[in-house]
């Protein structure tokens, strides 16, 4: 190394599924190393730390995030949100049950990323057709499933949102 | 065997367990387990000379570094642990024993030199770089085509010509037959190639019980029982001692079914330094040092008739082993399955191979899905499609005229391998039928030369060698492979089951599959079932989880245990029941008199007196719980085929390759779970194409990796790949218990050769003759200008 | 993988960055959206020791039009000038070609500016830049410059930039009218880097001839390249099959092409060639505008 930079640490505050984490890291500490270890959150996983896989995805500022091109130090100030903040308070229920409906995940690594890649998604686009589907996915690899169940899913949760759209009550008005 | 009364669970699309908690990202992962305070991590110096002698390290400047705790070189590891070596019983293998750390030579880019404990990840990186290493760089034999010759530089002093493995065989009248031919056919096929790639690295944590001086061993591996062993006799530590345990895994494929040297230098430091050693793999490291597979040479030579059956076969095969003998499964595993297996479906009596496996200084290979079959079923199903071309028949009736007909099942192969049952004619009909496949034809020959498409249909039919027992290991010399698999059932005091199996799923949905079958084969409702496997402290013994075996070798595990305890749980319930233990039947948890079905008593009351929890006492000669284990060994192997049908479009500009239309017609007999069972042929097939268009690791003439990245190494995402038609036949093994064949491989040995056919189909007409992958734009585009100038050079 | 140790600077304004900038020179990397600069850090191939963050410099977020053209500072996300309204509406190759960068995740938080300092011969950006000859402006402590984006890029992952500057902004002139533009690419998958593509925007005349033709092509060698040559070809020209045809063929023997794992020089030459073509047909036969060639 020509220069070694700074290995001082400092406090980083991050606000993670709304709620505020002050740690003290170093200024190259990755968003999702601080997400995983120095939080716990670990549904975040890790694929390649170059920005390809999407296994990392995460929400900061409302957009989905490869949290392994961000620093920590970075992030001060934004609003991040992982799997665990949009699966508890059931953001996330509609495709989860699609997703265990349809079979689309086989080992889970890529899953958590899809999810959010999959809500930013559908949010955007209720109505979408297959091919819309597919090149949304583009934003995340999987190597078990060959996406097939995971399109299916993403399209079934697409259609039961709209259901529950035209009929808020779920079917069972009185 | 199973109740008739009893609802039944195999066979039915069973939503997975495993699903709830990894939607809600709870699966605990290799690095989602939360290490202790102290814990160490490290991080391996790499060579970046494929090939080089060692003359110094230093390894001053990184030990100075705050925050690291050691740095490790070859020597220092020699006092810790012994050399892995492959042991392999058959003839030809030349065995050769790897150090986990280099010792005197680097034999490929990214091998280890030299290892790092530091207190934290990112120092640990820190000092890998500031170790110092002096190399004198060797010439190096790189490419398969070079190290197989007399002059190439030697991957091992003591392996001359680096030749590691050599076979042949010859059936008896295989001369006579091939001379007495009225045509040879003949081609030379090339593979690409390319890795596992799942998408979560290699990783271990090894922790120490400090009282009772053992050690808790997590590893991201298929093969637990297999590791625990190999640590022990490598570690030199007591096996009793270590306790191996496989967390969640995220995605295997054979990649992980491997006993790697980072495994061996993680658990033999923490039991060195008395402190808790995480490893974890980041993705370049994963590219350069986790097994690389295929890059095959198959020469084919037919003998066939006029009508295009192949009197007899002819196989050269070359495999590139890399720079050392991978563990278990060795530089033979791909070598002796490819020559072996390429007869595939078809009546073929006379046939003679040569096989070998050349050492290279590139990364080991090893087993990735499908092993050799994708590449030897593009060998032998392109073949078929040259006889066609050659002949003028259509190769879908060339296919049709060498298929095992089904009349001649059970059928032993020239090999002397039985197959039990089959449905190989049935299988490309129905996929002929799905696929449109005379309509297709009909349309390709009204196709005009100004198209700017072209397209194209490819077949492929195939057998696949799956859930081997080990009878199946054995005859391939893989002695150190066990072959049989274990379950062990215990209906708990409160009459819910514990099902322990001798497993280790990354993604396969084992815990709702094995739940399924033993719900039937015990009578359980399948909710009252608990499934756990992939830890060696509670798991019995067995051969773990790869080549197609799970469903098969833990599979009839299960059903043997169940039909063992059954007998247990009838008499202590014919004893409550006060009838003949013939009249109970088992079914959905409870006991009931066949002949007064109101007459039942559940498993809690029979487990109630089994464990002695109630005033009524075992009845006498009864022993005390109701627990059992059995192991179980599979049948040489189970033979699922199947047959793939692809139709694709060539852009005849920029011979960019689209996929319109895929068919699969399965047959992997009976089936637990289809809803997992198209998950596996799905995710098989998207392999597979990434293998036929686009995956390839590529090595410089230098033996650099150009592509240890996921920018650069391509696999399919969403928009490569086509909608899937799938339908299956279900011929049950009668080989094997439970009637199941095996399904985790079919998918990729199927795709590979089907997408290349249909390629080389579509471009049949420009006379590109498309023989080696992966079929990138450039290539076709290179093959089809060379027949151009080719023939405006015969104009000339 | 993870990247070796640097300090870190978060100025609040385009001062502060600029004064970090004049104190640590080489050795200082600006921190946009980090999608080309954190890969390169985490593989460790690059280990700059200052990293100066505009994150916080809101002034520099804009995407602002402006009379000769859109402006995007070096803080506006691909994503939201993929979705401007008047980048739709007024620069519609540079909203064509946005949709290929990255994939959607890599957009939302990675700038134009960043992208285009960056200067990857596959990248997108670099071509619509050339084509439209788009203005970029350089700020220093002493100073804003404008520099012609074909005086900018000086070749693979080089840019014209002194040490001491940072590219503050981006200006993308609007298309005139009558204007029609493409922007394709292919690769070996269908989506990802790019082994070739072609950015393009033709203006016809009133009576329906091509007026002007901007086009850069990248080919892998070297940063993409106009090509002018080709340009004035058209110009005067009915756009129909031969014309396309031949357009092509002259491209693809004025550009830099590699050859390397991905696809050899000669086919690379040959894409070019018929990315051109193609796209000088679809902008001819108003047919789909950002059609991706596979």
């Amino acid at each position: 190394m020509s220069q070694p930079g700074s290995l001082r640490k400092t406090d980083v505050t991050l606000t993670i599924n709304g709620k505020s984490y002050t740690r003290q890291v170093e200024p190259r500490r990755l968003l999702v190393d601080f997400i995983r270890h120095d939080v716990g959150l670990k549904a975040t996983h890790i694929g390649c730390e170059h920005g390809v896989c999407g296994a990392c995805t995460v929400r900061i500022d409302g957009r989905t995030a490869r949290s392994c091109l961000h620093f920590a130090v970075a992030l001060q100030g934004a609003e991040i949100e992982t799997l665990e903040g949009l699966s508890a308070d059931g953001r996330l229920a509609g495709l989860q049950k699609a997703f265990h409906d349809a079979h689309g995940l086989q080992c889970g690594y890529c899953t958590p990323g899809v999810l959010l890649t999959a809500e930013e998604f559908l949010s955007e686009n209720p109505g979408p057709s297959e091919q819309e589907i597919r090149a949304a996915l583009s934003n995340n690899l999987c190597r078990c499933t060959g996406y097939v169940n995971i399109v299916k899913a993403i399209a079934n949760a697409a259609r039961d949102r709209d259901k529950t759209k035209a009929d808020p009550a779920g079917g069972s008005r009185p | 065997m199973i109740a008739p009364g009893h609802p039944r669970s195999i066979g039915k699309h069973v939503p997975r367990r495993e699903d709830p908690y990894l939607l809600r990202g709870e699966g605990r992962f290799l690095d989602d387990i939360a290490e202790p305070k102290d814990t160490l991590f490290l991080s391996f110096a790499m060579s970046p000379h494929a090939h080089a002698r060692i003359l110094a390290i230093r390894t001053d400047a990184a030990r100075a570094l705050p925050g690291v705790v050691d740095v490790y070189t070859a020597e220092d590891m020699a006092r810790l642990v012994k050399p892995i070596r492959t042991v392999i019983e058959i003839q030809g293998y030349r065995a050769s024993s790897r150090t986990v750390l280099a010792q005197g030579e680097v034999r490929f880019v990214g091998e280890h030199v030299a290892v790092v404990v530091a207190e934290d990840p990112y120092i640990a990186q820190d000092a890998a770089e500031l170790i110092e290493v002096d190399y004198e760089p060797l010439p190096a034999a790189v490419r398969l085509e070079e190290a197989d010759s007399e002059t190439a530089p030697l991957v091992h002093e003591d392996i001359p010509r680096n030749v590691m493995f050599e076979a042949a065989f010859a059936s008896p009248d295989f001369q006579s037959a091939f001379q007495s031919a009225e045509t040879i056919v003949s081609e030379t096929f090339r593979t690409g190639r390319v890795a596992g790639v799942p998408l979560e690295p290699r990783g271990c944590l090894a922790l120490l019980d400090h009282v009772a001086d053992s050690l808790l061993f997590y590893t991201s591996t298929q093969i637990p029982h297999l590791a625990r062993t190999a640590l022990s006799e490598i570690l030199d530590f007591p096996e009793p001692r270590i306790r191996v345990v496989t967390p969640e895994v995220g995605g295997g494929f054979g990649t992980k079914a491997q006993f790697y040297t980072e495994e061996v230098v993680t658990a033999a430091l923490a039991l060195n330094l008395r402190r808790p050693i995480k490893w974890v793999q980041d993705r370049r490291e994963e590219l350069l040092t986790s097994i690389h597979a295929r890059d095959h040479i198959y020469r084919l030579e037919a003998a066939i008739d006029a009508q295009g059956r192949i009197k007899a076969l002819r196989t050269d095969l070359t495999t590139n082993a890399g720079a050392y003998s991978s563990y278990p499964f060795g530089c033979t595993l791909e070598a002796t399955g490819g020559a072996r297996m390429i007869v595939g479906p078809y009546d073929i009596r006379n046939y003679a191979f040569r096989t070998r496996a050349i050492a290279t200084h590139t990364c080991p290979s090893g087993a990735y899905r499908g092993v050799a079959q994708p590449s030897c079923f593009m060998a032998i199903e392109g073949l078929m499609d040259r006889i066609g071309r050659k002949l003028g028949i259509d190769p879908a009736t060339v296919r049709q005229r060498n298929l095992i007909r089904n009349e001649q099942l059970p059928y032993t192969n020239v090999l002397g391998v039985r197959y039990d049952t089959g449905s190989y004619e049935e299988c490309l009909r129905r996929a002929l039928e799905r696929i449109d496949y005379w309509n297709f034809r009909k349309q390709q020959a009204e196709a005009r030369d100004d198209d700017e498409v072209l397209r194209g249909i490819g077949i492929c039919c195939f057998t696949e060698v799956a859930g081997a027992g080990s009878g199946g290991w054995r005859v391939r010399g893989l002695t150190k492979v066990p072959g049989f698999d274990s379950a062990s059932i215990k209906v708990e005091p409160t009459g819910k089951v514990t099902l322990l199996v001798s497993q280790a799923a990354a993604g396969q949905g084992h815990l709702t599959t094995f739940a399924q079958v033993l719900a039937d084969y015990l009578g359980v409702k399948v909710e009252d079932v608990f499934v756990s496997e992939g830890d060696t402290g509670t798991a019995p013994y067995g051969t773990n989880t790869f080549a197609s075996r799970g469903a098969v070798a833990a599979g009839g595990a299960v059903i043997k245990a169940a039909q063992s305890l059954r007998q247990k749980i009838a008499r202590i319930a014919a004893f409550l029941l006060d009838v003949d233990v013939e009249r109970v039947e088992l079914t959905e948890s409870k006991a009931i008199d066949k002949e007064n079905p109101e007459k039942s008593v559940d498993f809690r009351q029979v487990a109630q007196i089994a464990y002695s929890m109630t005033s009524v006492a075992l009845p006498q000669g009864e022993s005390f719980g109701l627990e059992v284990v059995e192991m179980y060994d599979p049948p040489l192997a189970t033979w699922p085929n199947a047959v793939h049908a692809v139709v694709v479009a060539v852009d005849r500009r920029t011979a960019k390759v689209s996929i319109e239309k895929y068919v699969v017609v399965h047959d992997s007999g009976r089936l637990i779970n289809p809803m997992i069972v198209d998950g596996q042929i799905h995710g098989g097939i998207v392999q597979g194409i990434g293998e036929a268009l686009m995956e390839q690791i590529v090595y410089d003439e230098d033996g650099q990796m150009l592509n240890a990245n996921l920018l650069d190494y391509l696999m399919p995402m969403a928009l490569d790949v086509p909608r899937i038609d799938i339908s299956h036949i279900e011929t049950p093994s009668i080989d094997a218990l439970g009637g199941f064949k095996g399904v985790g491989e079919g998918g990729v040995i199927g795709a590979v050769p089907a997408v290349t056919n249909a390629v080389a189909d579509a471009l049949a007409k420009t006379g590109a003759n498309i023989n080696r992958l992966p079929l990138r734009p450039s290539y076709l585009l290179r093959e089809m200008r060379r027949q151009q100038a080719g023939m405006d050079g015969d104009r000339q | 993988m993870k990247p070796a140790p640097f300090e870190f600077r978060a100025p609040t304004s385009l001062d502060g960055v600029l004064e970090e900038l004049r104190e640590h020179g080489e050795a200082a990397r600006i921190l946009a959206g980090g999608q080309s600069l954190v890969p390169l850090m985490n593989l460790r191939m690059l280990q700059p020791s200052v990293l100066v963050s505009i994150n916080h410099c809101k002034e520099l977020s804009y995407i602002r039009s402006e009379e000769d053209g859109l402006a995007c500072g070096a803080l506006a996300r691909q994503w939201d000038v993929e979705h401007d309204r008047v980048a739709m509406e007024r620069c519609p190759l540079l909203v064509q070609a946005l949709h290929h960068v990255g994939a959607r995740s890599n957009r939302n938080r990675g700038t134009v500016c960043g992208s285009l300092a960056h200067a990857d011969p596959l990248a997108e950006l670099p071509a619509v830049a050339l084509a439209l000859d788009a203005d970029m402006i350089a700020a220093s402590s002493a100073g804003r410059r404008v520099v012609p984006a074909r005086e900018f890029f000086v070749g693979a992952l080089e840019n014209s930039l002194r040490p001491d500057e940072m590219l503050e902004a981006v200006r993308f002139p609007y298309a005139p009218a009558r204007s029609r533009s493409c922007f394709i690419e292919l690769g070996n998958r269908n989506h990802g880097f790019a082994i070739a593509g072609v950015a393009l925007q033709v203006t016809f005349g009133e009576d329906g001839r091509c007026s002007r033709a901007r086009l850069a092509v990248m080919g892998g060698e070297n940063i993409a390249r106009r090509a002018t040559d080709t340009e004035t070809a058209l110009a005067g020209s009915v756009i129909d099959e031969a014309i396309a045809r031949e357009a092509g063929r002259m491209t693809a023997s004025l550009v830099d092409v590699a050859g390397d794992f991905h696809a050899d020089a000669a086919y690379r030459r040959e894409l070019v060639a018929v990315l051109v073509e193609r796209a000088l047909m679809q902008v001819a036969s108003g047919a789909a505008l950002n059609a991706r060639s596979n």
